[in-house]
């Protein structure tokens, strides 16, 4: 039965009590149950649509008419602007022109547009047009005059001028001071993280049109629902005169949220344009000046314990350039509960400086707050003369140190002998020890992570079956890349006892009223995939119902076994279709919903990572050979999928710790490498050699599958692992992210 | 936005090149990215097809053609047998679908690297401008020397020919000419605002290697392990007993350097001193490699 119920939500560590709407989901799979699908090696079934190109992504949608739109970007980081907006509009073959003098083009309480641009790259003014032609005649029409103003982009100038974007927050508990005192040994270091930017394949991109009075938008998403609740709100339409589609999406990592910026812009310019059909399609650069990052940070810590390694009082500031407005990034929660301590004192700094606003990007805040910490107690070790994954033994603890809630289940001292294993620990010095035949340092460096990720109501699908016996699960989730999909096919068809290759999955539509949550803060499959099983779990009873009447036994004694109907005493054995065969073109539909999370505890993900780097010295290259990855996210559904989700994780965390960094001129306060060339990602040439493996228990507190999350996970200790790595390597410490060859030569050199 | 021409032959090339201000285009991969972000406006005249990209044994040497794919270089086993140096840097330069694009003659004659140089929304002084932001600015990778430009010569096989000492066919509608690679860069001044010291209207046609050195080694250090321009490349190539030293990333230009002292006169800019810590070692272990068996 549905129900509506207060229950505890969490958003990337942000609870909130709230009304949803839930149902109560099945018994759990029984452990000694033989599971045929779940947990097997599938390949992603949107696989062949995807390198076929079949896949419909919105750079393939093209509507009669359409037009094209053009964003203009302030070129300086403050200044005011003057546009001859009607010159512009004269231009033939220009449909609609938007600026800051278009009251109302809004994205939630913001203008979209602005007459005193402040950063590089913020958008002025909008057109809608037909070719290239007349956007051109129409961008030189318009002539942009602007007249430069001050402007800040230093986070140090910022601090010292106290310009900040939120009051710095500060959280205490214990007696740091007295902690302090108790502490044989105490470390102090600072780190920085620099802006890494999300640089998804798929940039930024909607199509949107009028229909009468219903809009139509098709965007690259990580939210479908929330683009339809803010397109509603911004032109006042009921949400269900507001259909959007993501059918295939290029990579999101948090950049992507709601209607995005482009969405608005589209259905503003398509109102605009008399209901035309209207493009926006970023190029690189916009990507990289104007659709988020991830922010920079400098993090102090002082960290106390006793010699045997027991931490005794954390002191530490976290100072983060540009937040969004309204969130603080979580930098200092790793060091607030990742390990057990009592005294804990930790101040976030939120700065404002002229650059474009940071946004989410996997992980956001706790990546950076990790680096900070995991470093941190890497040196801490090194003070104690401890064994680095010892000292995070001797800290575990199964009680959330914020909440005082236990976990629902915890296994990071697995995690971490697992990985030690796998990565060869135990032998960590000799191969430091020994020389290489290539004249290169080796060694191996460790972190640990926590994520949320138990995700949680309202989620909600539907599972209906045709006359053929195949199956179609609808969702309203969208899969940014994930593969989502896939495991979503896989727990339908674990269910209802059928092959996996009679399920197919449509998500990506509100058009289907089948809500699910935004995929961002490792929801999806936590929250989804139950609703899913819900959903299979409530057909599958109909369906034997109906098989009860047309073979004329008991439901209770019929299983549904590989696409059959088995009676339990093995009499009957009978395809399924000798009973949907009868139901013509009706279509028999279950319905799911996601139940409520577990009161009273914390459902959070954890992992361990090892990293074996090679540094040749002299010229301060470093060679990451090996990542070991343990995470422990519950169940795993579809190791395939899940592992593909570690490698990405791991390589952007490899991106952020060696390469990645987005670099603001001072004097002029425009980004200087906002393009491939100059921002450096991981090629294929960098990748390591990844090792992948799960602790794959069921969590008995969360939902019925015991899943949790694993979008986020895997990028969370990398940077520190290869930061600890170089350190165990060559001794040298580096406390800035991105490790570049002029961080580790400095450093060396000091 | 350009307009692009693919004349039937080399003399309709030169013509429509004569006049200076159109570009020649041959694999792009470095004109099509500048003219994206506003900059060597002008034509295209497309020459690719026009070029020889044959790579032919002359004499003691060999003779490479102008739109000889990097790639090619890369692959050739003459070449790799005989001039390691070449193989080695034409082998690291860029990614494979760059080189798989980029031509021999276009290598040699790309623009400098420099962020702001290449910024769609900044005027350079080496653009035309007054203002060299690099030097106010973000230049941990620009060059050594102080002066009005301190962006750096990109092209690792301009390193590696220039330690061989090659020479460079060049063509114009006045005729031919034939010099040292080193006189095809220069640094730029007030009055000739690039590092490329082709006369208006003139293409490299050709590349000719000289009898191959006894030994010769490449050493380079980019930014990740594929894809990225050198920060530095340090070429070396001995030949009896003497040795020539080049280096790219260092400078506005691809220079020859003394091997008894090779970063002298390169003192190193505010950021830039640990560029200079590892060309040092660079060019040490790439005269280690050619030093003559004792």
């Amino acid at each position: 039965m549905a129900k509506l119920q207060k229950t505890s939500v969490e958003m990337e560590g942000r609870y909130e009590d709230r009304w949803v709407l839930v149902e109560d989901e099945p018994p759990a799979w029984e452990d000694e149950r033989e599971l045929s699908v779940a947990g097997t090696r599938v390949a992603r079934l949107t696989g062949p649509r995807r390198v076929s190109g079949a896949a419909r992504y919105v750079s393939d949608v093209t509507l009669p008419a359409m037009l094209q739109a053009v964003v203009v970007r302030s070129p300086h980081a403050h200044a005011t602007v003057e546009l001859d907006i009607d010159a512009a509009r004269a231009v033939p073959g220009v449909h609609a022109v938007l600026s800051a003098a278009d009251g109302g083009v809004t994205q939630g309480e913001n203008p979209i547009f602005t007459s005193e641009p402040a950063f590089a790259g913020a958008p002025v003014a909008a057109l809608a047009c037909e070719d290239d032609v007349s956007a051109r005649a129409a961008l030189a029409a318009l002539a942009p005059r602007y007249a430069q103003l001050g402007f800040v982009v230093d986070p140090a100038r910022a601090l010292a001028e106290q310009r900040f974007q939120e009051d710095p927050v500060e959280d205490e508990s214990g007696d740091v001071e007295a902690g302090m005192a108790a502490a044989d040994a105490i470390v102090e270091a600072e780190y920085s993280t620099s802006a890494q930017v999300q640089h998804a394949l798929e940039p930024h991109c909607a199509v949107a049109q009028w229909l009468g009075d219903e809009l139509h938008v098709h965007v690259s998403t990580q939210g479908i629902w929330d683009a339809r609740a803010q397109l509603a709100r911004a032109f006042g339409l009921d949400p269900d005169r507001v259909h959007v589609t993501c059918e295939y999406m290029g990579g999101g990592f948090g950049a992507k949220q709601g209607p995005t910026t482009e969405g608005l812009i589209a259905a503003y310019l398509s109102r605009a344009a008399a209901g035309r059909a209207v493009r926006v399609f970023n190029d690189r650069r916009s990507e990289a000046v104007a659709t988020g990052h991830r922010a920079q940070t400098q993090q102090r810590y002082r960290i106390g314990a006793t010699k045997d390694g027991a931490l005794t009082a954390i002191e530490l500031t976290s100072v983060i350039a540009n937040p969004m407005r309204g969130w603080i990034n979580p930098t200092t929660i790793p060091a607030r509960t990742l390990y057990r301590c009592a005294n804990v004192r930790a101040q976030a700094i939120p700065l404002r400086i002229d650059v474009e606003p940071s946004n989410a990007f996997r992980a956001p805040g706790i990546m950076e707050g990790t680096f900070g910490y995991e470093s941190a107690l890497d040196e801490l070790a090194a003070l104690l003369e401890m064994d680095p994954l010892d000292l995070r033994r001797a800290n575990d603890v199964d009680v959330d140190q914020v909440s005082g809630m236990p976990y629902s289940a915890k296994n990071l001292s697995a995690c971490i002998d697992r990985a030690a294993e796998l990565a060869g620990w135990a032998g960590r010095d000799a191969l430091r020890d020994r020389e290489h035949a290539d004249g290169r340092q080796r060694g191996l460096g460790a972190a640990c992570q926590i994520w949320w990720g138990g995700g949680g109501p309202p989620a909600h699908a539907l599972v209906r079956m045709g006359h053929d016996g195949l199956v179609t699960v609808v969702t309203g989730a969208q899969d940014i890349g994930t593969g989502v999909t896939t495991a979503f096919a896989m727990v339908a068809a674990e269910e209802l006892g059928l092959p996996l290759e009679r399920v197919r999955v449509e998500v990506g539509s509100t058009r289907y009223g089948v809500f699910a949550p935004v995929s961002g803060g490792s929801q999806t499959m936590p929250s989804v995939a139950p609703a899913v099983r819900s959903a299979a779990f409530d057909l599958k009873g109909k369906l034997l119902e109906l098989a009860g009447d047309v073979f004329e036994v008991s439901p209770d004694d019929l299983l549904i076994v590989d696409g059959e109907f088995v009676s339990l005493d093995g009499a009957l054995r009978e395809p399924v279709t000798e009973v949907t065969g009868k139901l013509g073109q009706a279509q028999l539909v279950g319905t799911g919903s996601r139940g409520p999370n577990p009161d009273g505890m914390r459902v959070n993900t954890f992992g361990c990572q090892v990293a074996q780097v090679a540094v040749d010295v002299a010229t301060g290259e470093i060679t990451v050979e090996r990542i070991v990855a343990v995470h422990d996210i519950g169940r795993v559904i579809s190791p395939l999928q899940a592992r593909s989700q570690v490698e990405g994780g791991v390589l952007q965390g490899l991106g952020f710790a060696l390469m990645e960094q987005r670099i603001v001129d001072p004097t002029t306060g425009t980004v200087v490498n906002a393009n491939l060339e100059d921002y450096k990602l991981p090629t294929h040439a960098d990748c390591p050699e990844i090792v992948v493996d799960f602790i794959d228990k069921p969590d008995p507190n969360a939902s019925s599958l015991g899943l949790k999350g694993l979008g986020e996970p895997p990028i969370v200790p990398t940077a520190p692992a290869i930061a600890n790595a170089v350190f165990h390597a060559t001794g040298v410490r580096v406390r800035s992210s991105p490790i570049t060859r002029r961080r580790f030569l400095e450093e060396r050199a000091r | 936005m350009s307009t692009y021409v693919r004349p039937e032959s080399l003399d309709e090339a030169l013509a429509l090149l004569a006049g200076g201000g159109a570009h020649a285009l041959a694999g792009g991969t470095d004109l099509v990215p500048l003219q994206a972000r506003g900059k060597a406006a002008g034509p295209l005249v497309d020459v690719r097809g026009l070029l020889s990209d044959g790579i032919e044994p002359a004499g003691d040497g060999i003779v490479i053609g102008a739109a000889a794919r990097v790639a090619d270089v890369a692959s050739d086993a003459r070449i790799a047998d005989r001039y390691a140096v070449l193989a080695q840097a034409a082998g690291q330069a860029a990614s494979p679908q760059l080189r798989n694009q980029g031509t021999v003659a276009g290598n040699l004659a790309q623009h400098v690297r420099c962020w702001y140089f290449r910024h769609p929304d900044l005027t350079c002084w080496l653009n035309g401008g007054d203002t060299c932001y690099a030097q106010i600015g973000e230049h941990e990778k620009h060059g050594l020397e102080p002066g009005d430009c301190i962006s750096v010569a990109p092209s690792d096989l301009a390193g590696a020919l220039l330690a061989l000492g090659a020479r460079v066919r060049v063509t114009a509608v006045a005729g031919q000419r034939t010099l040292p690679l080193e006189e095809l860069y220069a640094r730029p001044s007030e009055d000739h605002r690039s590092a490329v010291q082709l006369a208006p209207g003139e293409l490299i046609t050709a590349v000719e290697l000289p009898a191959p050195p006894d030994a010769s080694a490449y050493e380079r250090a980019g930014e990740r392990a594929a894809w990225s321009f050198a920060l530095t490349g340090i070429a070396a190539a001995r030949f009896g007993d003497d040795v020539r030293l080049a280096a790219i990333g260092l400078t506005n230009e691809p220079r020859l350097l003394a091997p008894a002292d090779p970063l002298a006169g390169l003192p190193g800019l505010e950021q830039t001193g640990w560029k200079r810590e590892l060309a040092g070692v660079l060019c040490e272990r790439a005269l280690g490699r050619v030093a003559r068996p004792s």
